[in-house]
């Protein structure tokens, strides 16, 4: 089984108390200092659930401001950087409830991890990216936050606002479509998706 | 061959949800069913797939730092938790006031002096507003 991609972000260095305090009592530069060092982890969050870059900006930097009202609240039984991955979380799911867009085309980021991702011979960031935002959103972030980020069926429940029966359903319906998109990408010489552009683009 | 019943299982299989009875119920099932065992095949790899991304660190858009930045210049400073102000607040206090020295070097805070003081007032308003309702009660009308 893969293991939750918590563990991952939960392995990153914390602050340092001084700084936390710092900036928990409204020290800018503390917090700038907070942002630039997890702000790979809460855009790439943002993004995986929203799919597209204007969305998860927005969301993204919500959750940062939502981590800088609640810093003087956070306790250190958690590490930091699983309280601001869960604040992230939280304030993307949060923005897809509220925001109903219009279908966006599919848009490919950009890695900050050099090399390039560990995927099947047959899949590359355009085709996974593309298989992603297809999924109807009742769907995708269900299936994100299982798959990708491995939060526990009652985890997603509670952040979705969902029965738990109803986030299985809905996590095994997103697997079973990413399947036979997949497929049948793999059929097919792999290219980017029509309207992929770079997030430099943007 | 009617197989949801088994697709439904490889989902919880996948999850880790199945016991050992209905692990074996589905390995016999998927010996004799290429397309289920060619599903379970394809699921775990959309899985591994879905999980190594999730691996990834995406870039964010240039500036964007210095945009959260400027948005957060803007908040005010972050409320402290009530327990955590009062307890700042009588910490203050107790700067201001200073301690009252006791037999035996030891020292105790002037706000708890207060504050058993207050505490003892309220006791005493208490006791005399009850005795008052009780002689009212007791006088003929």
């Amino acid at each position: 089984m893969p293991t939750s991609n918590l563990h991952k972000w939960a392995s990153l260095p914390d602050p340092s108390p001084a700084d936390l305090a710092r900036a928990a009592e409204g020290d800018a530069r503390a917090f700038t200092l907070i942002v630039e060092r997890y702000q790979g982890m809460v855009y790439s969050v943002a993004f995986n659930v929203l799919g597209n870059h204007t969305d998860a900006e927005d969301a993204a930097q919500e959750a940062f401001l939502r981590c800088y009202r609640k810093l003087p609240q956070f306790r250190s039984e958690a590490t930091f950087s699983t309280w601001l991955f869960r604040l992230a979380l939280t304030a993307s799911v949060d923005y897809k409830r509220c925001a109903k867009r219009q279908p966006e085309p599919v848009e490919v980021p950009e890695l900050a991890d050099e090399g390039s991702p560990d995927l099947g011979d047959d899949v590359t960031a355009a085709t996974l990216t593309a298989a992603l935002h297809d999924l109807p959103d009742d769907y995708r972030v269900p299936t994100v936050l299982r798959d990708i980020y491995g939060l526990p069926y009652q985890e997603i429940a509670e952040v979705t606002g969902r029965p738990l029966g109803t986030v299985k359903v809905m996590v095994h319906r997103g697997r079973a479509s990413l399947r036979l998109r997949l497929r049948a990408e793999g059929a097919r010489p792999a290219a980017a998706p029509d309207g992929a552009r770079q997030r430099s683009d943007a | 061959m009617d197989c949801s019943y088994f697709r439904e299982r490889i989902n919880n299989f996948i999850d880790g949800e199945l016991g050992y009875l209905d692990v074996a119920e589905l390995q016999q099932h998927l010996s004799f069913c290429p397309d289920c065992a060619a599903e379970l095949a394809q699921l775990g790899k959309v899985r591994g797939d879905l999980a190594a991304w999730g691996r990834l660190e995406l870039a964010p858009p240039p500036g964007f730092a210095e945009r959260v930045t400027a948005a957060v210049e803007l908040e005010p400073a972050p409320a402290k938790p009530f327990g955590r102000a009062v307890n700042d607040a009588l910490d203050k206090l107790d700067e201001t006031l200073g301690r009252i020295p006791l037999p035996g070097g030891r020292t105790i805070p002037v706000k708890n002096v207060i504050g058993w003081g207050l505490a003892a007032a309220a006791v005493v308003i208490g006791l005399e507003r009850r005795h008052l309702r009780h002689s009212r009660e007791l006088k003929p009308s």
